[in-house]
């Protein structure tokens, strides 16, 4: 629908969730919003590595989510992805044997694809030659296939690729599935992102950037945004998928509408491959963007869903932005004191959050936010889950690169 | 039925999540959803599992499990 005053509005009808809080979305909420610590533990496939820790979804069998016939054909990204695209679109009660599947199109993002896949055939090749290298390497390697993989088992077979904006893919995504909408090329486009990279090649690489926290004793606590000790980011696997579709269809149908997309904004910092530009004069692109998109004055922002990584950079960048553009008023959460940092799928992980704030009217707290950094002067939800009518939320995704989306979500 | 039967059987379970119920001896690989690459797969984990050479040609989609056991037996004996 294209609101009278300009704007677009696709509506988020369908929701799901696999992430270190939980299997499914209501798990995952119920953990969010309880903000009882980081859900990291030391991860079996880190072992030996000095930063072994990570949100691992421990609980996640492939075979119940994908089928077992299915399940070693995929990447654990792709695995996770497509068990998300399931209760998405049962939570939007869309049957995928009655639709038209040449109007429905997949945009997932995802930042480093099926790297376990590739790691460990490179360990085949080395140790053991070319001829006995997997057959199945590149479609499990291949960063496309999570979306791919969604296609092939809903029958989607619209617009179909994969957005890689490093940690905003998720969030990249979002705003790529609502032009396919807004464009008229989609009547339902099923979005969101995926990661699934806790390996120690991977991990040693964020490791040695210094990029990860140091408490691997005590990983409970070790995520924690906006906090004056905060020293790192906790990696992490997860991914969230959205339906959206636009307002006027889903209400035909009789779906219930959680909340709305209605802006979108990207930008690039230019600045540093790591290193976010301080001031986030580059990242503030990419939310004004957002705002003009959704015809929305700064001060009518209620919430903002922050990156908030933990890392001592980000945060610091990311309150001054937030500050500068959107003043004192809104709330600001990370959910990364509870979900730590799933790279490619966090910003999908955040907007299905954003939804979810929106719908509940309920603030999810900020884990381990002892101590707030006071050089962050923002009014950061912590400890308790904050009720509120929240009617305007932006969530933030900010990639390595300097890439970066902002996602404007409004209340139905 | 032969062990290298029940040994092809336990495989497919093993890597392709094909149960051992799931299965008859007449049943081919095409029968039980393997594609091209997933028979790559096979023949890699067959020539693992029973010490062996196999070709890209040894075990084909229209093959019966009875028929790749005796495949998989013949290599063995000329091993």
């Amino acid at each position: 629908m294209t609101a009278a005053d300009g704007r677009f509005d696709a509506a988020v009808t369908g929701i799901g969730m696999v992430t270190p809080a939980g299997l499914g979305t209501a798990a995952s909420w119920d953990r969010i919003k309880s903000a009882d610590g980081t859900a990291a533990q030391r991860v079996p496939a880190l072992a030996g590595i000095p930063a072994d820790i990570g949100c691992w979804i421990s609980d996640f069998d492939p075979a119940a989510a994908v089928g077992k016939r299915k399940a070693w054909r995929l990447d654990r990204s792709s695995q996770l992805a497509v068990a998300a695209a399931a209760e998405a679109l049962a939570d939007a009660g869309l049957d995928p044997a009655s639709w038209d599947g040449a109007r429905v199109g997949v945009v997932l993002g995802s930042g480093i694809g099926g790297a376990s896949a590739w790691e460990k055939q490179h360990h085949v090749l080395l140790e053991q030659g070319s001829e006995k290298v997997s057959a199945m390497l590149i479609p499990m390697l291949a960063v496309n296939m999570s979306a791919g993989y969604i296609a092939m088992e809903f029958g989607a077979r619209g617009p179909n690729f994969v957005t890689a904006t490093a940690c905003a893919s998720g969030t990249t995504a979002v705003g790529a599935a609502r032009e396919l909408l807004r464009g008229g090329r989609c009547d339902v486009v099923i979005t969101g992102g995926t990661e699934a990279c806790l390996i120690p090649s991977i991990i040693s690489g964020f490791q040695q950037m210094g990029a990860l926290s140091g408490r691997r004793d005590d990983p409970t606590v070790a995520s924690r945004p906006f906090d004056v000790d905060r020293d790192g980011f906790v990696p992490a696997e997860g991914a969230a998928v959205l339906v959206l579709e636009r307002p006027e269809s889903a209400r035909a149908r009789g779906a219930r509408i959680r909340a709305n997309i209605s802006g979108y904004g990207a930008s690039a910092d230019a600045y540093n491959a790591t290193a976010p530009e301080p001031q986030g004069t580059g990242a503030e692109l990419a939310l004004r963007a957002a705002l003009d998109d959704a015809r929305a004055e700064p001060s009518a922002v209620d919430h903002v869903n922050a990156h908030g990584t933990s890392t001592p950079l980000n945060d610091l960048m990311e309150a001054r932005l937030i500050r500068r553009v959107l003043g004192d008023r809104p709330t600001v959460t990370s959910v990364k004191g509870v979900t730590g940092h799933s790279l490619g799928a966090s910003g999908a992980i955040e907007v299905a959050v954003a939804a979810l704030t929106v719908e509940h009217r309920l603030i999810p707290p900020t884990a381990n936010l002892d101590s707030q950094d006071p050089e962050i002067d923002l009014d950061v939800v912590a400890k308790a889950a904050r009720p509120a009518d929240v009617e305007v939320a932006v969530s933030n995704s900010f990639g390595f690169g300097g890439q970066n989306a902002v996602v404007l979500l409004t209340r139905p | 039925m032969t062990s290298t039967y029940d040994r092809l059987v336990g495989l497919l379970a093993k890597s392709f999540g094909i149960e051992a119920d799931e299965v008859a001896p007449a049943n081919t690989f095409e029968d039980l959803e393997l594609d091209s690459l997933a028979l790559v797969e096979l023949t890699l984990a067959a020539q693992e599992e029973f010490g062996i050479t196999l070709t890209d040609d040894d075990l084909h989609a229209k093959s019966s499990l009875t028929e790749a056991a005796e495949v998989l037996d013949a290599k063995q004996v000329t091993v």
